[in-house]
């Protein structure tokens, strides 16, 4: 069977998209951009010494869970949520569900996701699909990643569930119990702008934020000596435009995602210095494109030397130079609002 | 970004991107992967690269499968021992290859089950000659498929050998 009703849309971003579409299943009309934005999820972290990953990282949204988390936090919206230790009850409780016409999100290592391209496949406990039906021994799956519905053996999809390792699924589920009438956009806008303003320029780590910017700028240059030989450096410097355009950011490292929640915001709100805002953040993600496109080249071409890594750390600096001034400025807009 | 800027066509890897469009509204369109479109070759090369190199050193009995699995999976010690629920001590001895030889059975099976292989592939590389001239994307193209089912007996599985009928 499958839930008929239920409306498969590609998104930008998994969580996100999957949190959109199980709203919108539900009566309630919200963009994936407000959801990006109430969730506060815009974010940057250089992870270089978290044991569990075989070479330095940057992170450019929050935790994966925390969007639902926070729009649960700030709505009235209620989520039913619950973890496994049993893949056997997980699995059996996940038909029930699908039975009575209950689209499921479910939290998955995206490497057991056979039906995208074996290139995009990396084992990442951090995905999130929607179950939608199930025929036969495979379940029928909506990933905002994937042009249509999907079908994944149900022996892939209890391995992706349960798989082991950094922030492991262990069969996390979550669907939506109930969404109220209405959102009062007014009173949260600005709430979780101040929050992604403090992300960014707050008192945070020097990983984090705008210092994160600036740390990955710096570290940077160190990635040769960490690196097996010229085509693993190559690998991971080809990674940034992977980070910042194609594992599900809408491009420019999420930051035209926000720019779209920002245009959003100061529609509903009439505020015409916050749509200013969202046109200076979608400059920035350009600049983000920019370092995209030029970490992919100079990867291609493996022109790795010192000085095409310092010309890319440069860039990045003059990221973390213009989102400072940018946030700044937000503050000032926001606190008149 | 502008909305002409961000189409690339590369029907194979889709993805959504915000853009100012031409009506000056902030909004999604589908479009394609730079990325993959522009440098998909040059990955491959990469990846059949290392492949290569890894199973050289495995046949000089230089390095053991459980180091080669881990690069190719891109694990490291920590993250393979808790994809296995081995500790991470002897995840490191299985990686050198003279306690490689005293790795349990049991511990072999939750590796086998950890890089999504069956256990027989710890101890045998199939390669078939053909195939390789083709890029290994290119599915279509490879004249021999291998298929590998498993069984019943998590021990065992059935290697099939078939022409591409696709």
């Amino acid at each position: 069977m499958i839930i008929e009703s239920f409306k498969h849309n590609m998104a930008a971003h998994c969580e996100s998209g999957t949190l959109n579409a199980l709203l919108n299943y539900k009566g309630l009309e919200i963009t994936e951009p407000m959801i990006f934005g109430l969730g506060s999820a815009l974010y940057f972290g250089y992870l270089s010494r978290t044991p569990n990953l075989s070479f330095p990282m940057f992170i450019l949204r929050t935790k994966p869970g925390k969007i639902r988390k926070k729009i649960e936090k700030r709505t009235d919206i209620k989520f039913n949520t619950k973890q496994f230790k049993s893949q056997d009850e997980a699995e059996q409780e996940l038909d029930s569900l699908i039975a009575k016409n209950i689209p499921v999100a479910c939290k998955v290592d995206f490497y057991y996701m056979d039906y995208v391209p074996q290139w995009e496949r990396v084992h990442a406990n951090i995905h999130f699909i929607t179950v939608v039906g199930k025929e036969g021994d495979e379940y029928i799956v909506s990933d905002s990643y994937y042009p249509k519905l999907a079908r994944i053996h149900k022996d892939n999809l209890r391995k992706a569930r349960f798989a082991g390792g950094y922030l492991a699924p262990k069969g996390f589920r979550y669907y939506i119990e109930s969404v109220p009438e209405a959102i009062d956009y007014k009173k949260l806008i600005p709430i979780a702008i101040k929050n992604t303003i403090n992300n960014m320029i707050g008192v945070q780590p020097p990983f984090i934020g705008v210092r994160g910017i600036r740390t990955f700028a710096k570290k940077l240059q160190g990635w040769p000596k960490l690196t097996r030989d010229i085509d693993h450096l190559s690998h991971e410097v080809m990674k940034i435009n992977v980070f910042l355009e194609d594992q599900g950011t809408g491009g420019g490292g999420f930051r035209f995602l926000y720019a779209t929640f920002l245009r959003q915001a100061s529609e509903i709100l009439e505020n015409k210095q916050l749509d200013d805002m969202a046109k200076k953040m979608m400059e920035i993600g350009d600049g983000w494109r920019n370092i995209s496109y030029f970490a992919a080249k100079i990867g291609k071409n493996r022109e790795l030397g010192p000085e095409k890594l310092q010309e890319l750390g440069s860039m990045i600096n003059e990221r973390a130079d213009s989102e400072e001034a940018f946030y700044k400025d937000l503050r000032t807009v926001v606190s008149n609002i | 970004m502008k909305e002409k800027d961000a189409y690339i066509d590369y029907e194979p890897q889709q993805l959504i991107m915000y853009v100012e469009k031409e009506d000056g509204t902030f909004g999604p369109i589908q479009t394609g992967s730079y990325i993959s479109k522009n440098y998909l070759d040059d990955f491959w090369a990469k990846m059949m690269s290392l492949r290569n190199s890894l199973l050289e050193k495995l046949k000089k009995n230089e390095i053991t499968p459980v180091y080669f699995y881990k690069l190719i999976h891109d694990f490291n010690d920590v993250e393979l021992s808790r994809r296995t629920g081995i500790p991470t001590y002897r995840v490191k001895k299985h990686q050198k290859v003279k306690s490689f030889r005293k790795a349990k059975l049991a511990d072999l099976h939750k590796y086998a089950y950890a890089f999504d292989i069956p256990v027989s592939n710890l101890f045998q590389a199939i390669v078939v000659e053909d195939n390789e001239k083709k890029a290994e994307s290119d599915e279509l193209k490879q004249p021999i498929i291998v298929k590998q089912t498993r069984t019943d007996n998590p021990f065992v599985v059935i290697t099939k050998i078939e022409s591409n009928k696709k």
